[in-house]
């Protein structure tokens, strides 16, 4: 027996039995896996499509996906990103790797939701909102974030730390509003103030929803994930009186890279029509439609009911990698 | 020793379980050796093996006891007892954490203590019964005629407790290198870090591959430290208790102490079979929201429908790792039992954190000349296959030690080459052991969560779909999806004990 050969023979045989067949599209997909699996699912059956769909870790939302494809530019495998934000898109775009794609389906999508240079696209949002556990406050006092400080409530108010996913776009996004030097003394307010920082948004609405605190900042999605288990919450849109409630946009974007770009635009378009929006609305996640004529039920707001914070994310992308360090700096070690 | 299938099985060894290794080491920069030195780097290393050192004690506490009291006492129901102690070894350490969670408020690093206790004492466990096993009679009936059972027992507990203590130590090292528990009980609860999830941040978080890999080094070394001398002295105590003359005795008769015993031995299958299991069942049919039998099946099938893929996956990827393993295990673990200085390279993989194996698997194959390859089966495959072999090769090596090296001389005088002497002396007498290393290498592979998170194609397992489907939220479909991996997990084992004729050794 020539070791050599047998070995070489072994090689081949496991590396061809082992090999990917290529797919016809590649999706890095940072939304839910529970809500966008089925839908993806559906369009590679209907379209007849070989389509391989890659989630993000949740305990690593969206930053996980981001880093791969910075990673990955010398061997680009993705062909679409649905991002569950919207900074990371801008700054993906900002460091070249978005193509430019104007979608026929994103016509009525208001401008503030979409790049001006048609790099990215967003769609079905969410909002950033008070989680209030009605037996322990009352929803009708609650206002505005500052009244995560109030002293009656101290020690039973929380957020997540914004270090990731959309709690790291709304700090990102109050340093544009606010001024970086005031968000910085703000966010040690809420942190000398007996605000609670957790992990995730999740983890607030289950700290609410247990009645473990009183109330907390967190996504329109996971309050309604507490609504649908009929927990005593209830949801206050911040702000209302003053700049306007933070929505965050699930974003699509064609990779400049992208191995197959015809399949993958076509996706997009999917993506971005109403029907696939009004799913998202109707599901558990519940996402605000940002095209007001889409179908939603009761419970899902319209953004044109909502008095929406302004957002420069073309701004925001080009820096959120000083901005993160500077939520570093607040909230690791 | 046939050399030439000795150098395959070292390359193939090489290739599958030391590249990932050594295709990080070139990553490493100047710069990632000196964060090493910062003071938080050092506090949280220590807080991981306090936490590892308290998981180990915990389940010495419990895994010896439980060992001695199952193989040599009259407690009853010893016989099942001590098949339905391996099952906590079987269930993915993540699932007790979702089950503890549910149970209790406890959080942070007591509750991960407490769950990777729970998850690691059948490895005391079974060291204990395999020594328990070689004691001879005839020791234990002079403690009896001198002093009674608990002279007996006494002795007994000497001559267990080196095995008991390497079973420990593998749990030491099983603790410090967990990712999935702290992680998933810090989701729940307020922040725990440990050393993993640390080299999991440098990676993903902040980009830099090196410095998880300099992170790692303080605990492959420890970890190294701890399981050879664990082994050595698990090997001189099997070799000083088999004489001449040799007997097993018969069960010693607890009197009053035995209904005590079996409280204890049912309690701890309660809290490592029972109420795990049972409590998945319960909220598979609707838990808290209102239990019925008929949701139990529509959770299952529901899990079916949306997670056949990933259970077809994940059990033929591992059966793949497990098969390619047993060929592998049986040259070196045969070697291994006559060059002992190898152990230190064979145990490599079982001290690197699985986590930065899956980094090395991904620095290894991520480029364009292996894209198909990076993409497909063959990759998940080869990282089970690396990262457990050394299982298999410890259990082979374990039984070859034992190998008469007659039978290999007298065929060799009769003309057998040594690939068939290999084949024909060696594997027949060893098929416990290959047997045991395939079932350990295939349950392994199933459960394994950590080193998978990184690798794309691994994130399509069954187990990487309950990890990510528990963070919504707790429903009849995880439930009953955790339990349909727990029924894969253990088939090929069950299959065997039915079937097989004869006992798994699964032990170095």
């Amino acid at each position: 027996m020539n070791p050599f050969r047998t070995l070489l023979a072994l090689a081949f045989s496991f590396a061809a039995i082992g090999c990917a067949r290529e797919p016809d599209l590649t999706v890095y997909c940072a939304h839910d896996q529970v809500f966008a699996e089925p839908l993806i699912q559906r369009y590679a059956k209907e379209h007849g499509l070989d389509v391989r769909v890659e989630f993000d870790i949740e305990g690593q939302k969206t930053v996980g996906l981001v880093t791969r494809i910075i990673e990955e530019q010398s061997r680009p495998r993705c062909d679409v990103f649905w991002n569950n934000e919207a900074a990371h898109s801008a700054r993906l775009a900002e460091r070249g790797l978005l193509a430019s794609y104007d979608s026929p389906s994103a016509k009525d999508i208001p401008a503030e939701f979409r790049d001006p240079q048609h790099r990215w696209t967003g769609f079905g949002a969410r909002g950033r909102v008070l989680i209030v556990n009605t037996e322990l406050a009352a929803p009708s006092k609650l206002h505005s974030v500052r009244d995560l400080l109030d002293p009656a409530f101290k020690g039973k108010t929380c957020m997540a730390k914004p270090l990731t996913g959309t709690t790291l776009s709304h700090a990102a996004a109050w340093i544009d509003e606010l001024g970086e030097a005031q968000t910085l003394a703000f966010l040690k307010e809420l942190q000398a103030g007996g605000v609670n920082f957790v992990q995730s948004n999740g983890q607030v609405m289950r700290l609410v929803s247990s009645g473990e605190m009183a109330y907390g900042m967190t996504d329109t999605d996971d309050f309604n994930v507490a609504r649908m288990r009929g927990s005593p919450v209830a949801v206050v849109y911040p702000d209302q009186d003053g700049d306007g409630t933070l929505v965050i946009p699930n974003t699509v974007m064609v990779l400049a890279s992208a191995p197959h770009q015809d399949a993958a635009k076509r996706f997009v378009d999917w993506v971005l029509s109403k029907e696939v929006e009004a799913e998202l609305a109707r599901c558990d996640a519940a996402q605000i439609p940002v095209r007001a004529d889409v179908p939603r039920p009761a419970h899902v707001r319209s953004t044109a009911e909502v008095k929406t914070l302004p957002v420069d994310w073309a701004k925001i992308g080009a820096d959120l990698e000083r901005r993160f360090e500077l939520m570093k700096g607040l909230f690791v070690g | 020793m046939s050399r030439p299938l000795l150098l395959l099985a070292c390359a193939a060894f090489a290739a599958a379980a030391l590249a990932p290794i050594a295709a990080m080491l070139p990553r490493v920069e100047a710069a990632d050796w000196r964060a090493l030195l910062a003071s938080a780097h050092w506090e949280l290393l220590g807080n991981t093996l306090l936490f590892g050192a308290a998981t180990a004690v915990l389940a010495l506490l419990v895994g010896l006891p439980f060992g001695l009291l199952v193989a040599r006492t009259d407690v009853p129901f010893a016989r099942a007892a001590r098949s339905l102690g391996i099952v906590p070894l079987c269930i993915p350490p993540m699932l007790f954490a979702m089950v503890f969670t549910a149970l209790s408020d406890l959080r942070g690093a007591p509750a991960s203590i407490l769950i990777l206790a729970t998850s690691t004492f059948p490895i005391v466990a079974v060291f204990t019964v395999r020594a328990a096993e070689r004691i001879d009679a005839r020791l234990e009936e002079a403690a009896l005629l001198v002093g009674g059972v608990r002279a007996a027992l006494r002795i007994d507990l000497r001559l267990v407790l080196p095995s008991a203590l390497c079973g420990a130590c593998f749990a030491f090292v099983f603790a410090i290198h967990d990712f999935s528990v702290p992680d998933y009980v810090a989701f729940v609860g307020p922040k725990f870090n440990v050393y993993a999830a640390e080299i999991f941040a440098s990676w993903r978080v902040d980009s830099r591959p090196g410095l998880a890999v300099a992170k790692s080094l303080p605990l492959v070394l420890l970890s190294i430290a701890v399981i050879v001398p664990a082994l050595r002295l698990n090997r001189a105590a099997s070799a000083t208790t088999i004489q001449a003359g040799f007997r097993t005795g018969a069960p010693l008769a607890l009197g009053v102490w035995r209904a005590p015993a079996l409280l204890f031995v049912l309690a701890v299958l309660a809290c490592g079979v029972f109420v795990p299991l049972g409590r998945l069942l319960w909220e598979a049919g609707g838990g808290a929201a209102g239990f019925e039998l008929p949701r139990i099946a529509s959770a299952f099938g529901r899990a079916l429908e949306l997670s056949r893929v990933n259970l077809q996956q994940s059990f033929l990827w591992s059966l793949g790792a497990a098969a390619a393993v047993v060929p592998v295990a049986l040259v070196l673990g045969h070697a291994l039992a006559r060059a002992r200085w190898l152990e230190p390279f064979a145990i490599l993989p079982l001290a690197v954190p699985a986590i930065l194996f899956g980094i090395g698997e991904i620095v290894l194959w991520n480029h364009a000349w292996s894209a198909r390859f990076y993409d497909g089966p063959g990759l998940v495959v080869l990282l089970f296959a690396g990262r457990f072999a050394c299982f298999a090769i410890l259990a082979v090596s374990g039984a070859a030690t034992a190998l008469d090296p007659r039978l290999e001389e007298a065929a060799a005088l009769a003309g057998a080459r040594p690939a068939r002497r290999l084949v024909s002396i060696v594997a027949p007498s060893l098929r416990s052991a290959l047997a045991g290393g395939f079932v350990l290498v295939f349950v392994l592979s199933m459960r394994e969560l950590d080193a998978a998170i990184l690798v794309p194609t691994a994130n399509q397992t069954a187990i990487f779909r309950v990890y990510q489907q528990v963070h919504f939220g707790r429903d009849d479909f995880v439930a009953a999806l955790a339990l349909l991996v727990v029924c894969l997990i253990l088939l090929p084992g069950v299959l065997w004990a039915a079937f097989g004729g004869r006992r798994l050794e699964v032990l170095p």
